[in-house]
Parts: structure tokens; C-alpha cells; sequence
């Protein structure tokens, strides 16, 4: 058993150490020219791990990165040709700047994603490319040459065949920096975002912050490249800089795999090496890797890194097509909180309310989907929201918890008034939710679906991954032991590494209440839990929930199944064309006419499924 | 005041090539959610294929354009068809996949007519006119002419065509489009070859005005982008204003900060989508949670 559980650790190790060795002797094998051609692809292989971690792990299309590159390369020049300063010294002035162009370039993606993201950084690449060309102290066209050779000890540094183990360091460090960063809080937290930022807000992570580190991180990545290249080539030209080189560098990037960092490795080196053996032939060879970007896309969107998982799956399939990754467990209760015990028949506690909505109005341009909605839960309740469809029940829950800002009204959460929070702060403050139509992080797997959750660090706590690694890594392993428990409680310990598509609905959904539930929050909010859901797996759910409740969460669920409703809740709020129209116990509101003529609306065929479910939730009640 | 006027004809000109341009974006966005990052490069073929068949096979203008703008719709199709697999799937695929078509166009035309570009004498030549002391070349009047009849008989297409009505409803809802029997693919298809056509239109209009080369696209192309998102990505007139807005912006950056012109174009161009990404017209995209 250890033996099986080593093996891969071995073997990691093994390949690791193979791959030192590799490159420790490799320019004792190389010509001068081959030599050369290796250190530039080494700077393309750090440039290209920034752009995989901004774009592929942080998911923000960032076209930018080799204006990042520019700056590096550039100021590193002006401070050594135009200032003086030594090399060393330039290098530390010119990391900072490209970092601080990476902020500056990286704002627009706290208003726009996607294509527009796509299109603003490219043209401030333009932008930057038009200052270096035209600006007297950049050279303009001609550049600027007699950039010092760097000094290092005793170590004559204008040999490629020195520079190389310069750079071999730096891009161990580079690459094992941008590694950790992914495998711990902080990539989860940005593999979240990639996946939906939406969701991701709701578990405490605050989306601008992160998207700004990010491109912050991309222009260290590179800043430390430009460095690296004024070094080596000792001159700075503004055709290195151009738009073509940024679509090789995002063609390095998506042929190797841009969600994983060792891909974009592989894709940086690879290309960069194609290119100078077919220099000759430098059209043919980009004609050669835009029909390789257009065939990665379609064919192969997770690149050569992805191949392997896509064939391992393939292989599995044909193997076993009907094998499950394992069986959903039994739901085990959580104790009965010491701080809250609730008991299900004694009324809700009549101290200050945990939840109180007053007057929110909610428009979207002529609809009004709430109209002055108030709404009042104490701690220790189980409330459910019930209503025809339209009536705004998500709307409700999306301004609740921050997604949307109401018009009017005012929020107050355990005390606090919250009106207009936003989702990551209303996170920290003891909220969570679930989504109608599921939102897990697709290309997370369960475990890091709830690790992304159970971290209730702020960003700013970040600052440890540059100053205390080792810090980051001990709160790491304590949110592992922390997510394995939460898996066996929920039953999902057969399912932690398995790709949340790949798993029945059913415990998708639970999977997303055990994600709700890492963060241990005061209030959680559930959206129909039970659509889709079997019978079985309905009496499971309702188990869950008087389990959290009596845990001391208090919960708020909206649903369609009034059979669930009625057994579950002990008040329930109608809500119709965006009001609220009723309040009370299930049995009150289920008698009451205003509801009964919501939901019959006159036309008699439409109720009687209501009625039978709420006789045979009465029913399973009992 | 003269210059001024001056500045104000070679904007609106080359506003206009911007509002082609702004056009074909906004067209394909609207019917599949998507912008074409090749379309700089399907605008530079347009441009090699007219000044090809003007200058080589000395066809008339108006015919050397109708060649290109049908060369390039045949290249929209297959950029769709290519590309269809990840329709509605991974919008930002789709993105990197069309800068990967971008590629391939740039190389093909490197290929094909070199790397040095070429210049394209104007196909009119009379005398400039003469108002209020202001040169206005005969071709740019011509450039107005060409892009305005355009902007109408696109708006008469997507308003009075049932094709055109059958494009509008699968940008607004792609599902239920479907349901009424509109073939999704066919549409977006034509959104594609229309969207080409449109860029090859500015192409071979503005080959004329600049210098043919195989990187040309590259700031047309987004300052036409920038023309879509001023005019807020949705209608024609929309796209109209933005254009001209966009050329006006160029002209008088030109004027005034000479080589950074577009230095001032692009950093304008950023910090009015971190203000209002919407757009002066403003067409909201909504979260759905």
C-alpha cells in the first residue's frame, strides 16, 4: 500500500532529477549557435508561464504580455545605458515597472472580459509599440544598443554557454514559483474565477483583487524575461516587441496547454526552437503554427499538456464504460452546534433576526421584478420561499447575497446593515448559497470545488506566497485535512478527484451543498435543492438540511416541491409578480386565498397538482 | 480654421472605412456572441485582392472590389465551419481561434504577394473640389458614397429580408430561433461571409488612401473594434457614429501628437471602455446568475 501510494512521488522525483541532469550537461552537447538559440527560448519559456497563468489558470485575455516583456527589456536598457546604473540595479527598477505596467494594463478587466479584454490589451501592446518606435530616449526604430554584460562574481556572463545556467536558475524559480502559486489558495482561487466568477464571489473571493494580481503577476513574469533578454542580447529593438511575437507567444501557449504551466513550458521551448531551425522559411513556419492554433482549438483545446488525461480517459471508457468512480456514502449529521441548538418544534428564537430584508424594489429596465420585499428570518429557521415561476424568487436570492444591487431597500445580515455588498464581502460575512442551475467550478475537481470554499483568507493575505512560502503551504495542508472531513460528512469521499460533470446530478447538487457549507456560514441560502432530484434522494436532502439547521445554520430555500416545503419549513413566504403575498406556516399559507388565487390564476387545472403535493408532503411529515 | 476643416475631411473619410470595419464586427457579435479577430487580416486580403485585380488584370475598381468582397466571403464560411464545434461552447476558444486564422491569412498574403506591400493609386482622378477653401479629393467622396449605400442596404437586409429578420432573432435568442426552424448554422454562416464582405469593402476602399501591406489590419482592425464599442456593438447607425467618431479622434491625434498618434487613439480607447464599457449608445449585457 505505501508502495502504491509513493510511486507516483517517486516517480515525480525521478523525472524531476532527470530533467536537472538534462539541463546541467546540455551545453556541454551544443554548439554556440544552438546554444544561443536555447537561451532565447529559455526567456520565451518564462514570458510564456506568465501568459499560462494569467490566461490559463485566471482565464483573463490578456494579449498584453509582450508589451510586459517590452518594458522589462526596455527599462532594464534605459537605466543602464541613459542613467548608468549597473545591471543588477536596472534589473531591480525594470521588474517593478513591468509589474506596474501589467496593473495599469490589467484595469480593464474590472469593467470588461473576454473579447473586449482581448481587443483593450491589444491595443495598448500597440500603444507601447508605437512609443518605443517614436520616443527619442527608447531609440526609436533603431533601438538601443550597449546594454553592459551583467556581472556576477568572477563568471564572464557575455558567454551564452554562462548566461544559460543564469537563466536555467531564474526559470527554475520562475517556474516552480508560478507551479506553487497554482497548486495552493490562491491558483484555486483564480481556477475558480476562470471557471465562474459569478460563483466564485459567492465563496469569498473577490474577483477585481484577483484579477489585478494577476496581470500584476503576468508583468513580473515578464519583466524578469525583458531582463533576462537585455542581458542576453545586450540590445533592445522595437521589432522584438511586436504583434506577431505576441500571437507566437499565445500559439506557445495553446499548443503546449495554457491551463497548465509545464504545457506552456513545453510549447515556449518547442516553438521557440522551431523557429530559428526554419528562420529560412519564417512565413512558411507561422503559416505552419496558425493552422496548428486553429486545429489545438477545435481539436485539442487543452493542448499537448491535455493529451495525455484526454487519452487516459478514452483508454478508461472503452475499458469500462458503465464503471462510476464510486458510490455516494450516507450523509453523516453534524453534531448538534454548542452554540446554537435549535429544536424543530419550539418557535424560532424571537431575539434580533439574522436576515432582514426591507423594501427592496429590483427593476430590470421596464420590469419590476420585486416590489418592496420584506422579509424577515430569525435565527434557527428554515424558510421557504415558494411562488409560480416569474415571481422573482431568484431575483430575491440574487440580491440577497449581492449579485444584484436593489433599487431600493435596505439589507441587514446578523446585525449589520449589508445593502449593496458585494457577494465576497457578504461571504466572509457568514453567507452562502447554492445556484437553480448548479454552479460548480467545471474544470476543478470536487475536493478543490470545496477547498476553493473552505479558504476564508482574504487576498491580501497573499502577500505570505512572497515573503513566507512556507506559510502558505502549512494553512494549505490544513485545508486539505479540513476538506477531506467535509467529503466524508457529505459522503463524497469516493468522488473527490472526479470532474463535477462526470457525476450524476444528484450529487452535484450535494456536492454544491458541501461547497456552500465549507465556508461554516451563519445563513445559507438554497436554491431549489430538490429539482431534479429523485425520491430517495429528496429524503437525503431534507435529512441534510435539519442536519445544518440543527448545526446552527439557518437556511432559506427556495422550491417548487411543496411536499419538501411543507415537511421541512416551519414558516413559508409566497412571493407573486414580484411581492410578497403571504406569510405564515405551511398550513396557513397554503389556506390562504391570495395564494390559492396565485397559483390557480382562475384557471382550475392549474392548481390541483399544488394541493395533492402539499397533502402528501403533510403526509411524509408525519 | 482651415486645417481644422482639412482634418475634419480626411476624418470623416477614413471614419467611414472605420464604420465598414465597426460593422463587420458588430454583425458577426450580434449573431453568434463572438469577435472575429481575423477580421484585420480578412480586410488586408480584401484590400491585396481589389488592388490585384485593379492594378494586374486592370479590371474596372467597382468589379476588382466585388472580386474581393467574394474572395472573403468564401473565407468567412470556412472560418465559421471551421470554428462551429465550439459554437455556444467556449467563447474565448473561438476567440484564439480566430486570432489563429489571423495568423494563417497574414502568412498566406506574405506569401502570396510579399512583405513589402505595395502602394495603390487612386482609382479616381479628377481634381480635387474646392469648398470653402478645403481640399476634398474626388476618392473620398467616393469612400462616403460607397460606405453610406452600404450601411443602407445592410439595415434594408436585416429589417425587410426575411433572412435578415431570421439573423436578428438568432442573436437575441439562439434557442428559441431554433425552435421556429431557423437554421442556426446557415445564419451565423451568412453572418460570417456578410461580416468578411463588409471588411473587404474597407479593405479595398482605404488601399487607395494607405499603403497595402500584409500587416496593415493590425491597428484598422482595432480601431474599427473601437468604433463598434463606441457605437455601443448593436446597430448600424450606432456603428456609424463610432466610426466617424473614431476617425475624427485619429485625424486630430494625428494632427496634434504626429508619430503618437496612435499612442493617444489606443490609451483614449481603454480608459473610455474601463468608463463606460457599454458604449455612448449603451447596450447593457446582463449576468445571468
Amino acid at each position: 500500500m505505501t508502495a502504491l501510494v509513493n510511486r507516483p512521488a517517486v516517480a515525480r522525483g525521478a523525472a524531476l532529477a532527470l530533467l536537472a541532469a538534462f539541463g546541467w550537461i546540455l551545453p556541454y552537447r551544443l554548439g554556440s549557435y544552438d546554444m544561443h538559440v536555447v537561451d532565447i527560448a529559455l526567456v520565451f519559456a518564462i514570458l510564456a508561464i506568465g501568459q499560462g497563468l494569467v490566461m490559463g489558470v485566471a482565464g483573463q485575455i490578456n494579449l498584453a504580455q509582450i508589451a510586459f516583456f517590452g518594458v522589462g527589456a526596455y527599462a532594464a536598457a534605459i537605466a543602464t545605458t541613459h542613467y548608468g546604473l549597473g545591471f543588477w540595479a536596472a534589473a531591480a527598477v525594470a521588474v517593478p515597472a513591468a509589474a506596474l505596467t501589467g496593473l495599469l494594463v490589467g484595469l480593464p478587466a474590472l469593467r470588461v472580459q473576454s473579447h473586449y479584454l482581448g481587443i483593450v490589451t491589444l491595443g495598448l501592446a500597440l500603444a507601447f509599440l508605437n512609443w518605443i518606435t517614436n520616443a527619442d530616449i527608447t531609440g526609436g526604430a533603431s533601438g538601443i544598443p550597449g546594454i553592459p554584460v551583467p556581472p556576477l562574481g568572477g563568471l564572464d556572463l557575455s558567454s551564452d554557454y554562462l548566461y544559460y545556467y543564469l537563466e536555467l536558475a531564474a526559470f527554475a524559480g520562475a517556474l516552480a514559483f508560478g507551479l506553487f502559486v497554482v497548486r495552493t489558495p490562491l491558483g484555486r482561487r483564480l481556477r475558480a474565477m476562470r471557471d465562474d466568477p459569478l460563483a466564485a464571489g459567492s465563496v469569498g473571493a473577490r474577483i477585481p483583487v484577483l484579477r489585478i494580481t494577476v496581470f500584476a503577476f503576468a508583468g513580473v513574469y515578464g519583466g524578469v524575461a525583458g531582463v533576462l533578454y537585455a542581458g542576453l542580447i545586450r540590445f533592445v529593438a522595437p521589432e522584438t516587441f511586436s504583434v506577431s511575437d505576441m500571437f507566437l507567444l499565445l500559439a506557445m501557449v495553446i499548443i503546449g496547454g495554457r491551463q497548465s504551466l509545464w504545457g506552456c513550458v513545453v510549447g515556449a521551448l518547442g516553438l521557440s526552437i522551431i523557429r530559428e531551425a526554419f528562420i529560412d522559411l519564417a512565413t512558411d513556419a507561422q503559416l505552419a503554427y496558425g493552422t496548428v492554433v486553429v486545429l489545438m482549438v477545435v481539436f485539442a483545446p487543452t493542448g499537448l499538456a491535455g493529451i495525455p488525461t484526454r487519452l487516459a480517459h478514452a483508454v478508461r471508457r472503452r475499458r469500462a464504460p458503465d464503471a462510476t468512480q464510486g458510490a455516494l456514502e450516507p450523509f453523516l449529521p453534524y453534531e448538534p452546534g454548542t452554540d446554537a441548538p435549535f429544536d424543530r418544534d419550539e418557535p424560532p428564537g424571537a431575539g434580533a433576526p439574522l436576515l432582514d430584508l426591507h423594501g427592496i424594489t429590483k427593476h430590470f429596465r421596464g420590469l419590476v421584478a420585486l416590489r418592496g420585499v420584506s422579509l424577515t428570518v430569525a435565527p434557527g429557521e428554515i424558510r421557504g420561499v415558494v411562488g409560480p415561476n416569474g415571481s422573482g424568487k431568484t431575483t430575491l436570492f440574487n440580491v440577497i447575497s449581492g449579485f444584484y444591487k436593489a433599487d431600493t431597500g435596505t439589507a441587514v445580515l446578523d446585525g449589520r446593515a449589508v445593502t449593496g455588498a458585494r457577494p465576497y464581502r457578504l461571504a466572509h460575512l457568514g453567507l452562502a448559497r447554492t445556484f437553480q442551475n448548479l454552479r460548480l467550478f467545471a474544470d476543478l475537481t470536487v475536493r478543490e470545488n470545496v477547498l476553493v470554499a473552505l479558504d476564508r483568507t482574504r487576498t491580501r493575505w497573499s502577500w505570505r506566497y512572497l515573503l513566507w512560502p512556507v506559510g502558505v503551504w502549512r494553512h494549505d495542508r490544513g485545508l486539505a485535512r479540513q476538506a477531506d472531513e467535509l467529503l466524508t460528512r457529505y459522503g463524497l469521499a469516493q468522488f473527490g478527484a472526479a470532474a463535477p460533470r462526470s457525476l450524476p446530478y444528484g450529487i452535484q447538487r450535494r456536492v454544491e451543498i458541501a461547497r456552500a457549507m465549507a465556508g461554516s456560514p451563519r445563513l445559507l441560502l438554497l436554491d431549489e435543492p430538490a429539482a431534479g432530484l429523485n425520491g430517495e434522494e429528496k429524503g437525503q436532502l431534507a435529512e441534510i438540511v435539519r442536519s445544518i439547521r440543527a448545526h446552527g445554520t439557518t437556511v432559506v430555500l427556495i422550491e417548487h416541491d411543496m411536499g419538501l416545503v411543507m415537511s421541512l419549513c416551519q414558516r413559508v413566504t409566497v412571493l407573486a409578480s414580484g411581492a410578497v403575498i403571504a406569510e405564515g406556516t405551511p398550513a396557513e399559507v397554503v389556506a390562504d386565498p391570495a395564494v390559492i388565487e396565485a397559483y390557480l390564476g382562475g384557471a382550475a387545472m392549474a392548481g390541483a397538482p399544488v394541493s395533492k403535493q402539499a397533502e402528501t408532503g403533510a403526509e411524509e411529515a408525519r | 480654421m482651415q486645417v481644422f476643416l482639412q482634418t475634419l475631411v480626411g476624418g470623416l473619410s477614413l471614419g467611414a472605412v472605420y464604420a465598414l470595419v465597426a460593422l463587420g464586427f458588430s454583425l458577426v457579435y450580434r449573431t453568434m456572441g463572438l469577435v472575429n479577430f481575423a477580421h484585420a487580416d480578412v480586410l488586408m486580403v480584401g484590400a491585396y485582392v481589389a488592388s490585384t485585380f485593379s492594378m494586374t488584370s486592370k479590371l474596372p475598381f467597382a468589379l476588382a472590389v466585388a472580386a474581393a468582397i467574394a474572395v472573403t466571403a468564401l473565407i468567412g464560411v470556412v472560418i465559421e465551419r471551421v470554428l462551429r464545434p465550439l459554437e455556444g461552447k467556449d467563447f474565448d476558444l473561438m476567440l484564439i481561434g480566430t486570432i489563429g486564422f489571423g495568423i494563417v491569412l497574414e502568412s498566406v498574403a506574405t506569401l502570396v504577394w510579399g512583405a513589402t506591400g505595395r502602394a495603390v493609386p487612386s482609382p479616381v482622378r479628377t481634381a480635387p473640389l474646392h469648398l470653402f477653401g478645403v481640399s476634398v479629393p474626388g476618392y473620398n467622396l467616393v469612400i462616403l458614397g460607397v460606405a453610406a449605400l452600404a450601411m443602407i442596404v445592410l439595415s434594408l437586409f436585416l429589417e425587410r429580408t426575411k433572412r435578415g429578420i431570421a439573423m436578428q432573432a438568432v442573436a437575441m435568442d439562439y434557442e428559441a430561433a431554433t425552435s421556429v426552424g431557423i437554421h442556426v448554422g446557415r445564419s451565423n454562416a451568412i453572418a460570417f461571409a456578410i461580416g468578411a464582405g463588409l471588411a473587404a469593402l474597407a479593405g479595398a476602399l482605404v488601399g487607395p488612401l494607405l499603403y497595402v501591406s500584409p500587416s496593415m489590419g493590425g491597428s484598422l482592425g482595432i480601431k474599427g473594434f473601437a468604433a463598434a464599442i463606441l457605437g455601443g456593438f448593436g446597430s448600424v447607425p450606432g456603428a456609424v457614429v463610432g466610426g466617424l467618431g473614431v476617425g475624427l479622434l485619429d485625424a486630430f491625434a494625428a494632427g496634434h501628437f504626429q508619430g503618437y498618434s496612435d499612442l493617444v487613439t489606443f490609451v483614449v480607447f481603454a480608459a473610455l471602455v474601463v468608463i463606460r464599457p457599454t458604449g455612448v449608445f449603451g447596450e447593457a449585457t446582463v449576468n445571468r446568475a
